[in-house]
């Protein structure tokens, strides 16, 4: 412990006895405090204002005059700004308190080089905040899910490369024989998303492709940061959590590991059914359908082992935070895939494609299964990093109702709503003309579908609030774990006994 | 080109792809990558955090049990 | 479960694999498209059947003395563009026409044939669109007047009641009317309910003429030679 080995050493372990013993869980927690608190309360903050940008932004979306008369508030803009608060600030932000911990804790080893951590966090929240000011200034870029402006890019290039520099070192001083599942899925995620970020950078911003190839590069990318980012961060953390909460292995272990290959080969080319129908070469599009079908392997392979391990300790998961938010989370990732797939079949994009539908599984993905899993590994790491309890469990129970019905209701109103919106667009007489030939019939007809989407966020605001304010409490509360019986606490480790 | 030779190099490419699959299963059968593989998902657990313990529930409702 | 090595190798080529299918062969397919006459001749001036600029090592070339679409944007319509970009246009409207009998684009007078590939080739920044809230753009110059674009941009209600789309009043100045020179050329025409205080009259600004300018400047009215009009 004494020792600080520089960062040249730690990138090349040569064998320090005093370092390279096995740290205990209580050590690898206490050393990733201070980054983990920098992060979470960086993604508490975006998640907020993420949630009222998105709150304005709906209710924009049945009255268009609401803030109408500002520029920077126009619905293209919040909407955008919307995104990139909850992927880059929220989602990333509370990746990088997470990912981390989970990855010392299976390596057992402590924490070093925090400082590169703390840097990282500044850096990347200064490039989320330039970013999303440039969007609302109006230099956004017109690409889905890169429209923060060139400038912000080198910023965030540089804190993905810290980040993943730290996940390198973190595995390489791993004390452990056995590499296990979630290590797998976090390793591939920090090595994919550089990646994926800065060859659509290069192809979309610095040096534009040709023509449709933008499109493709486009939605290679955004389903990808969906794919390769958030759905293996957040399957590595259920990985570890669900067996770790129960205190009971995953059911198949052998199962993990062929899903994280199978969802490594076919997540990759999903992206494309975004262009089904699209002016874009035909084969691209069958290959994206044909891997969007796939995914239910990896999918039903998840679901199963997830469901299994749970099987039996259903009283006691309802009793835990982390188990309510983690399985509501993975249950839902085997809806939205199973969708997803769906949706990737011809005849069903050919309705569901440009509704309101798309929007309604974004949300299904992105909050229902990701967000919701690491709103349960925030309520099981805060308690052991903090080594004090939360402070109030009614809060807790609020933050999951509002967040979880709030977000199924998003989900239905969203998918009925552009379902019916879909149908309609395309609904012929038998003449051949169409059945609404007025355009506005078919908006009004969605408006209380909209109605019912900003009463959902309304509810999720409200689940938000309570969890930031119980993250707040928490911190600044005094009371130390030691001082009374700490249920979502272990017993202290040595050191701290 | 025509669709034949399309579907020759398709074809050479197929069975380049399945020979590599099975060179790197039967690797990692060699070299026991496949054996005990179950017993991976007990790694996570150690004697700070044994198996069959559950570790997180509600704040409020255990400290009334305990009190 | 033991080598890092191993791990990065297969997730590396998962990765590197979806991209050359994806991105790479779709580059190398799509950079030799130029602007192309509906109809291809070869080198006797003959008409060349099918929709290949090469058959049998014979160069086939446009038709002399016809146009080559599409054509590139310039001037108002360019800068109008990068306005569309900034207001987040693309989010609620596309701009690409599905084939017919795959939706209702057609019948909905979207256009008169499937977009393709080369109609989008001198485009620096492509925005085909995911959603269609509002309708498909890919037309819209030929479907309405300017007059109507100023009107609609400035408030959606005037000329579509129960639109959802954004007012963009922002991007028009409500002046008072110079009594030197009178009213302002550029004012544009609004029904009564949304007229200004008398004496005060509404002109587009730079970025509105701009907007509206790319607004006019979209269409995919011409045949190319992998793709004629549907009747």
């Amino acid at each position: 412990m004494s020792s600080n080995p520089s960062l040249l050493q730690s990138l090349s372990p040569t064998g320090d006895a005093d370092i390279s013993l096995k740290a205990r869980l209580g050590e690898v927690d206490a050393s990733m405090r201070k980054p983990a608190m920098l992060f979470l309360v960086s993604a508490v903050f975006w998640l907020l204002l993420g949630t009222v940008f998105a709150l304005v932004a709906a209710i924009k979306a049945t009255n268009p005059d609401f803030l109408g008369g500002t520029e920077w508030l126009t619905f293209g803009r919040v909407r955008s700004a919307h995104l990139n608060a909850m992927i880059f600030g929220w989602g990333n932000n509370v990746i990088f308190a997470v990912a981390p911990w989970i990855m010392g804790r299976l390596s057992r080893a402590r924490i070093r080089h925090t400082s590169i951590l703390l840097i990282a966090g500044i850096f990347w929240n200064i490039a989320v905040t330039v970013g999303i000011f440039g969007i609302l200034r109006g230099d956004m870029i017109g690409v889905e899910w890169l429209e923060m402006p060139s400038y912000a890019a080198p910023l965030i290039i540089i804190t993905y490369a810290l980040v993943g520099v730290w996940v390198i070192i973190a595995f390489r001083w791993r004390q452990t024989d056995h590499v296990y599942v979630s290590q797998w899925y976090l390793l591939a995620a920090f090595f994919w998303l550089p990646w994926l970020y800065t060859v659509a950078q290069i192809m979309l911003i610095f040096e534009p492709a040709t023509g449709v190839v933008q499109s493709l590069t486009n939605w290679w990318f955004a389903h990808n940061v969906l794919g390769l980012w958030l759905t293996p961060i957040a399957l590595g953390v259920a990985y570890y959590l669900i067996p770790k909460v129960l205190g009971r292995p995953i059911h198949s272990y052998y199962l993990s590991v062929v899903g994280f290959w199978a969802l490594a080969l076919f997540y990759n080319w999903a992206g494309v059914h975004h262009l089904i129908g699209g002016p874009v070469p035909a084969w691209v599009i069958s290959a994206g359908t044909v891997a969007s079908v796939m995914m239910v392997i990896p999918v039903l392979v998840v679901g199963i082992n997830h469901h299994l391990t749970v099987v039996g300790l259903h009283k006691e998961g309802w009793a835990s935070p982390t188990i309510r938010f983690v399985m509501f989370g993975a249950i839902n990732y085997t809806f939205v895939s199973l969708t997803g797939s769906l949706m990737a079949l011809r005849h069903v994009n050919e309705v569901t494609h440009f509704t309101h539908f798309t929007v309604g599984h974004a949300h299904h993905g992105v909050y229902a299964f990701f967000t919701m899993i690491m709103f349960g590994a925030v309520y099981y790491m805060m308690p052991r990093l903090l080594l004090r309890e939360w402070p109030n469990a009614f809060l807790i129970k609020v933050h999951w109702w509002m967040a979880g019905m709030g977000i199924l209701l998003m989900v239905v109103a969203l998918q009925v709503g552009g379902w019916i919106q879909g149908l309609q667009m395309n609904a012929l007489n038998e003449d051949g003309t169409p059945v609404y030939s007025s355009f506005i019939q078919i908006v009004e007809n969605t408006r209380p579908w909209l109605w019912l989407r900003s009463l959902s966020g309304l509810m999720i605001l409200i689940g938000h609030l309570a969890f930031g304010v119980n993250v707040f409490w928490m911190i600044f509360s005094r009371r130390r774990a030691g001082e009374q019986t700490a249920p979502t606490l272990l017993s202290p480790t040595t050191e701290q006994a | 080109m025509d669709w034949g030779q399309y579907i020759l190099i398709g074809f050479v490419f197929a069975c380049l792809f399945f020979l590599g699959a099975a060179l790197a299963l039967h690797w990692a059968h060699r070299h026991g990558q496949l054996t005990n593989l179950e017993k991976g998902a007990q790694s996570i657990f150690d004697e700070d955090e044994p198996m069959g313990e559950i570790t997180d529930a509600f704040p409020r409702k255990r400290r009334k049990k305990k009190n | 479960m033991k080598s890092l090595p191993l791990i990065f190798l297969g997730v590396f080529f998962t990765l590197a694999f979806s991209w050359t299918g994806i991105v790479l062969t779709s580059q190398i397919q799509l950079k030799e498209f130029t602007p192309a006459t509906p109809d291809l001749v070869d080198s006797q001036d003959q008409p060349a059947p099918g929709g290949k600029y090469l058959v049998d090592g014979e160069t086939i070339k446009n038709t002399p003395g016809m146009t080559a679409n599409p054509q590139p944007l310039v001037g108002e319509a360019q800068r109008g563009k990068l306005v569309y970009q900034q207001m987040g246009c693309l989010y609620c409207h596309s701009q690409q026409v599905r084939r017919q009998g795959f939706g209702a684009d057609f019948e909905r007078g979207w256009g008169q044939r499937q977009s393709v590939p080369r109609d989008y080739i001198e485009q620096d920044r492509v925005m085909l669109g995911t959603m269609r809230t509002g309708p498909d753009l890919t037309n819209v110059g030929l479907r309405y007047s300017e007059l109507w674009q100023f009107q609609h941009l400035y408030d959606p209600q005037i000329t579509s009641p129960g639109s959802i789309m954004p007012p963009y009043g922002f991007l028009f100045e409500v002046r008072e009317i110079s009594p030197l020179t009178g009213p302002s050329a550029e004012a544009i025409e609004l029904p009564e309910a949304y007229q200004p205080p008398a004496g005060y009259e509404v002109v587009p600004s730079r970025r509105a003429k701009d907007l509206v300018a790319y607004l006019m400047s979209l269409h995919q009215d011409y045949e190319l030679p992998e793709i004629k009009f549907t009747q």
